[in-house]
């Protein structure tokens, strides 16, 4: 709450960012009303269930599919700041995991400042998802995730092991040896 | 006790409601005429006093009232006076529930056992005045022992009349026989006899006046002597809620538009409020001037619907709403005609328990919504929402999904049965819409993908699942055989899920689990 948080891990390799912010979606759903901001609408809702999200209080963002002046990522940041300046939300959530990493790297660091202090001063988390760190010093908290071999039972893929570090910690400093490792597990294991 | 609220000069007044604000005020003290009749030849078919005073006659065309000075002319709207007597009736409905609409400009309520409720009559009576002054109406009421006396005094005394029972004969002598709802025939034969007004007429001998003008003539005698009883016939409340407004020259820019709109709101509310319901539904309507070269008729329209979560009740918000839709379409023509209606239903009250969660505050929700629509756009080229709450199909077709509007009601969330998982599901994120790729079999199994413009080696693979659906239908059938594929990746191992589409005999990947 009330600080700006960064999940990123690998775009071509799985890293598990989306399901850990799923099963995010799916803990924050059961006692807040959440926003999904999708800066290129690869949200699966069928994940989100299975996940046990529940879908009456998500309000899903699909950007870049409707022909506009401005382009995904602008819409996805414009959006993010209306859902703020609104409030109620207890959790928003950006991905823009799926945006070329170059394009959000032109993001000026005013943006994530004022992102910050805007959601300093709010009952809402605000969770940044993408392929690298962005924010910085204006993030409260950043995580970086990595998927170590799957396990396979025969011909069925049935679990995922990541790998969690702490990269930023505003509120204390991270123990250097902080790297949880937890499992995903497949829906149908 | 009866209170009869008169509109005087109801067409005019039925026009001018709709102004804006400012300009209201300046028509109020300037002569007005309404006209009406084919458009070679409109005549004036109401006025005001301003206008009145300033020689504007009945039926004088458009060329004689320009010789009379500025005078502000407008066109006449049966669809405005409508409005106006149903707005009427809900201003009194808010103060009785048996309300008779008597006729356009003129309605009757019953007071009885309403005093517990307003306080005494002349209080009411000031009630009245100042709700039907938010409706954009001024009125004259007055209040009597039967419908009659305080119908004829509210079209003859202006401003509040209290008649006391017993003082009807009275208090109606100073009335000129003129404000009778008489024919010209009978109103000839009473200025022949010198009967000017309801004094002279209440004195004369009944058997004369039955024997020479017959029961019509004794009816017109009870009135001038405050001595009719009859019942009132209640009106039914209207079903629905449309107000219109004509532009005398059609308007091209949405800051015309919105004036008026924001008018048409304030009112639609008004009314709303005052029978007690609220909105969930609101139509606009813009009729554009777009001339159909063979018809000679206008045809074409803008049509927009808001379905509303929850109801509302507010024209500020009502009004930012559709102002946000129209800022973002463009009209391709100027708008001649503007029709807003909105669907009653019953308002909703809820008490925010101590420990409910935060919500988003509903009324602002919705303009925040409705401006991140401007933005992201309003639907997929697939007709879904590009904005709302996912909802699952009941389809057996991978990725089917809908998009709700998101409503911001506890409640309805608290319906849904929904815990999350005990661990953490591996998820997948979607491509939309799915690429195609190339993939090579060893073994009837994937051993190359080409993915991102690289050829990516399979190194585990799980499948093929197979699925197939809508069989019976051409154009939405499918069939597919989906495998689970771990590939090599210059960043790692990626697990993608990719298919083969039987019917078009290509492959594609639909996502990754991540």
């Amino acid at each position: 709450m009330n600080a700006l948080t960064e999940i990123y891990g690998s775009g071509l390799a799985s890293s598990g960012k989306t399901s850990v912010l799923i099963s995010l979606l799916a803990h924050a759903t059961q006692q807040h009303f959440c926003a999904l901001v999708d800066a290129d609408d690869s949200f699966d809702p069928a994940s989100a269930r299975a996940a046990g999200v529940n879908f009456f209080r998500l309000l899903w963002v699909r950007c870049g599919k409707h022909k506009s002046k401005l382009k995904p990522m602008e819409q996805a940041f414009k959006t993010t700041d209306m859902l703020l300046q609104s409030g109620g939300f207890g959790l928003i959530v950006v991905d823009l995991s799926s945006l070329g990493e170059r394009l959000v790297r032109k993001v000026p660091l005013t943006t994530w400042f004022r992102f910050s202090r805007v959601v300093e001063k709010q009952r809402t988390a605000l969770v940044f998802l993408s392929q690298q760190p962005h924010a910085t010093s204006c993030a409260g908290l950043v995580l970086s995730l990595k998927a170590r071999p799957a396990v396979w039972s025969g011909k069925l893929l049935v679990q995922f092991k990541l790998e969690a570090e702490v990269m930023r910690m505003r509120e204390k400093k991270p123990p250097q040896s902080a790297k949880p490792n937890f499992s995903l597990r497949a829906e149908w294991a | 006790m009866f209170a009869c609220l008169f509109v005087p000069d109801f067409r005019v007044q039925a026009v001018l409601r709709l102004e804006p604000e400012t300009s209201r005020e300046i028509l109020k003290q300037s002569p007005v005429a309404i006209l009406d009749g084919p458009a070679s030849l409109p005549r004036v078919v109401a006025t005001n006093e301003p206008a009145r005073l300033a020689g504007i006659e009945m039926n004088m065309t458009r060329q004689q009232v320009e010789t009379c000075g500025r005078v502000w002319r407008r066109k006449r709207s049966p669809a405005n006076e409508n409005a106006a007597q149903a707005a009427l009736l809900d201003c009194a409905a808010s103060f009785s529930p048996r309300v008779e609409s008597t006729a356009p400009g003129t309605v009757i309520l019953d007071l009885a056992g309403t005093e517990k409720l307003f306080g005494s009559t002349q209080a009411l009576a000031r009630k009245i005045a100042h709700q039907a002054a938010e409706f954009g109406f001024e009125l004259n009421i007055a209040v009597a022992a039967n419908p009659d006396t305080a119908f004829y005094a509210a079209r003859g005394f202006s401003g509040i009349t209290m008649i006391p029972a017993g003082e009807e004969a009275e208090r109606l002598s100073s009335l000129t026989v003129d404000v009778l709802s008489t024919s010209p025939e009978m109103l000839d034969i009473l200025d022949s006899w010198g009967i000017r007004n309801f004094h002279a007429l209440a004195l004369l001998p009944p058997v004369p006046v039955v024997e020479r003008l017959g029961q019509e003539g004794l009816q017109l005698q009870k009135i001038a002597r405050g001595e009719t009883r009859r019942p009132i016939v209640p009106a039914e409340a209207a079903a629905d809620f449309v107000e219109s407004f004509e532009f005398d020259d059609p308007v091209g820019t949405l800051e015309s538009l919105t004036f008026i709109l924001n008018r048409l709101l304030q009112q639609i509310c008004a009314r709303l409020t005052a029978r007690s319901l609220a909105t969930n539904e609101l139509r606009l309507k813009l009729g554009l001037e777009v001339r159909q070269l063979k018809t000679g008729e206008n045809k074409e329209f803008y049509e927009r619907t808001w379905k509303l979560p929850l109801p509302i009740q507010d024209p500020k918000v009502l009004f930012r709403l559709a102002y946000l839709d129209l800022e973002g379409n463009t009209q391709p023509a100027p708008i001649e005609k503007i029709i807003v209606q909105a669907v009653p239903v019953k308002p909703r009250y809820a008490q925010s328990g101590l420990f409910a969660p935060a919500s988003p505050e509903t009324e602002q929700l919705e303009i925040t919504l409705a401006r991140i629509r401007g933005i992201v756009g309003s639907t997929d080229e697939n007709g879904i929402a590009c904005v709302g709450s996912p909802r699952m199909l009941d389809s057996h077709k991978p990725d089917s999904f809908t998009v709700q509007p998101f409503s911001g009601i506890n409640e309805e969330a608290e319906e849904l049965d929904s815990t999350p998982a005990d661990a953490p599901i591996i998820s997948l994120r979607i491509f939309r819409p799915a690429l195609q790729t190339a993939v090579e079999l060893a073994r009837e199994k994937p051993c190359s993908v080409s993915l991102h413009k690289k050829q990516l080696r399979v190194l585990a693979a799980s499948g093929p699942w197979r699925s197939s659906g809508n069989w019976w239908s051409t154009s939405s059938a499918w069939a597919r055989d989906e495998w689970d594929v771990a590939l090599k990746t210059t960043e790692g191992v990626g697990f993608y899920r990719i298919y083969l589409d039987r019917i078009k005999g290509q492959w594609f990947v639909e996502g990754g689990f991540d």
